[in-house]
């Protein structure tokens, strides 16, 4: 529980939620929970200390968020012919830092996504971290972060948010 | 196509098409381990990789396993990550830093510049054991431009200069970009592979003709991709969408060749009157600063864009960054992609081109994702047995010379540079050469 009286259980239930959309595709919606400053982060590397004089597999602003979603929504991705179906496992919920001034929190988990397409499926597992942003009865997400344990491998395309 | 004679391998180039087998036969790719990565200059990092004695980095060179690696007396060596002693792989960090090298297996420990240093137990030796025959085994030949180091595992063939010709210029117009004209790749790389064969990522690279259909996901309802540079509002107009066809000034692009399988496409302008940001801005004025208002604006109009030294790097000039292509097995390739730091530009600069690489070349790219699919398609129809050819025969005929560096120029549309790759690969596929 944090100071402010927060449960680990609605920190875990939102996580639970966001995951959700991801796996409904519901990527306009997912993108709906970033704060207008949110950033969502893969690091390339493991312990990586910045996205900006390194590479990432993903740092997306708002901005950039939405010019991927509109790829995402477009007919002829053809990366996503036929589309990505994916099942995010989210668990490990830890309440890791709270800042009652900023209300803002930093909540670790652990995700699991499989992700089948195109007779073929594959596993991306890592620790996340979330920093949320309380907005009234919920949270906006200021940043996610993903730190998949084969970050530095080489991948082969990847499409959809993890 | 076991024996790989050439006379057999021939038949599989022709004019304007190339055989199915070329991208499908294990055995042929075997042969171009040997006769095309055993033989070409190949790109196989950069010095600022490796900045400070004992710094290293490894990667394989086709078949090769290699250690780039910089000695106390400041040389960088490209050696063999092969123990002499039993055959075991030496350094197995993708990137590092040692005052020796030792081997895992008996501990064999071998200096910076590849010498045999020390061997346990050495009494166990021969009496005739000469450490000196033991070191690692150096690349026969090693050599350097900017920075950018090269090597060939063959001990002869053609030198460094004839092979890399006139791409050169490329290098320099990069290089140049840096307002202290030196780069780092030091920010990292991103690194993708596909079932595939490495040739459908080195033919993709100056291909202009499929940027609006392959990237239509890229595209916005008015024909205009994305903006993928620091400073730019928005990206290039590649499809008219009132006629619903590719763009004209897409089709007037040109690409070049000049010999060795090697090509580039034309040049394009860094500064358009509509790129600004304070980031662009402030690098203009410390480029201009450093080396002059003329000079500056030739750097900022680079004489190639992007470009091809084949057989396996690619200099990217949109979103800047060194593209190495190292094929697997005949249906697998891996790619890595160095982003570049400028150096003396500003901080915001540099962070602005790694950023947007991410979004055009990471695995999770907008824009490399849907080459991958491309790739693993042509992978897969090529595999049908119905159909034995496929067709590279655009703009035959319609090459014409180019004064300006002795070269040969087509429409970028067309595919004249990858007719000019399969000239190449036919020249080191003939066993005699």
């Amino acid at each position: 529980m944090t100071a402010d009286g927060i449960g680990r259980v609605t920190f875990e239930d939102f996580i639970i939620h966001e995951a959700g959309l991801l796996d409904a595709r519901r990527f306009r919606d997912w993108m709906g929970l970033f704060a207008e400053d949110g950033t969502y982060w893969v690091p390339a590397v493991p312990d990586q200390k910045s996205p900006f004089d390194q590479a990432s597999l993903f740092y997306d602003d708002r901005d950039l968020m939405k010019t991927r979603i509109d790829r995402l929504e477009h007919p002829r991705i053809h990366v996503q012919t036929p589309p990505s179906r994916t099942a995010h496992l989210t668990g490990n919920v830890v309440i890791e830092d709270s800042d009652a001034a900023k209300n803002e929190y930093v909540i670790g988990s652990t995700v699991i996504m499989v992700e089948y397409r195109d007779d073929a499926q594959r596993v991306f597992a890592g620790r996340q971290h979330h920093r949320l942003r309380r907005n009234g009865d919920s949270f906006r997400i200021v940043q996610k972060r993903v730190d998949l344990i084969n970050c530095d491998s080489a991948f082969d395309a990847m499409a959809v948010p993890i | 196509m076991r024996n790989g004679r050439a006379d057999e391998i021939a038949k599989l180039v022709e004019p304007g098409r190339v055989h199915r087998r070329v991208y499908t036969d294990p055995d042929l790719f075997e042969l171009e381990m040997e006769r095309i990565f055993g033989r070409a200059w190949l790109f196989v990092g950069h010095t600022s990789q490796v900045q400070n004695p004992g710094d290293f980095i490894t990667t394989d060179l086709g078949r090769q396993p290699v250690i780039m690696v910089r000695h106390r007396d400041g040389t960088v060596h490209v050696l063999l990550n092969r123990c002499t002693h039993r055959g075991a792989k030496v350094v197995n960090e993708r990137c590092g830093h040692a005052q020796r090298l030792t081997c895992c297996y008996h501990g064999w420990t071998f200096d910076t510049d590849g010498r045999l240093a020390t061997v346990p137990v050495p009494e166990g030796c021969g009496e005739g054991f000469d450490k000196e025959a033991f070191g690692l085994a150096s690349a026969p030949r090693v050599s350097q431009y900017r920075g950018f180091v090269f090597v060939s595992l063959a001990a002869k063939g053609t030198s460094f200069e004839d092979h890399i010709g006139p791409v050169k210029d490329n290098i320099d117009d990069l290089v140049d970009r840096a307002p202290d004209g030196e780069l780092a790749l030091d920010a990292g790389m991103h690194r993708y592979a596909f079932n595939g064969n490495w040739k459908l990522q080195v033919e993709n690279v100056l291909d202009s003709y499929h940027v609006p259909f392959g990237h239509a996901s890229t595209v916005n309802k008015d024909g205009v991709q994305f903006a993928r540079r620091e400073g730019d509002q928005k990206g290039a107009a590649v499809v008219e969408t009132e006629k619903k066809q590719t763009a004209a000034s897409w089709k007037d692009r040109k690409s070049f060749i000049a010999g060795n399988g090697h090509g580039w496409t034309s040049n394009t302008s860094l500064d358009d009157s509509k790129r600004s940001s304070p980031a662009f801005d402030e690098y203009k004025k410390v480029l201009a600063e450093k080396a002059g208002e003329t000079r500056a604006k030739e750097i900022l109009t680079p004489r190639l864009h992007n470009s091809l030294i084949y057989p396996n790097m690619s200099i990217m000039g949109l979103n800047i960054h060194i593209r190495v292509i190292k094929p697997i097995a005949v249906d697998r390739t891996e790619v890595n992609i160095y982003p570049i730091r400028l150096v003396g530009a500003p901080a915001a600069m540099n962070f602005g081109n790694i950023r947007l690489l991410n979004v055009t070349h990471s695995a999770a790219s907008f824009v490399q994702t849907d080459d991958l699919e491309s790739f693993v398609r042509a992978q897969k129809g090529l595999r049908s047995q119905m159909t034995d050819w496929i067709d590279i025969s655009r703009g035959l005929g319609a090459e014409e010379p180019d004064r300006e560096r002795n070269t040969t120029r087509g429409l970028a549309t067309h595919e004249m540079v990858v007719r000019a790759q399969y000239k190449a690969w036919l020249g080191y596929m003939d066993e005699a050469a």
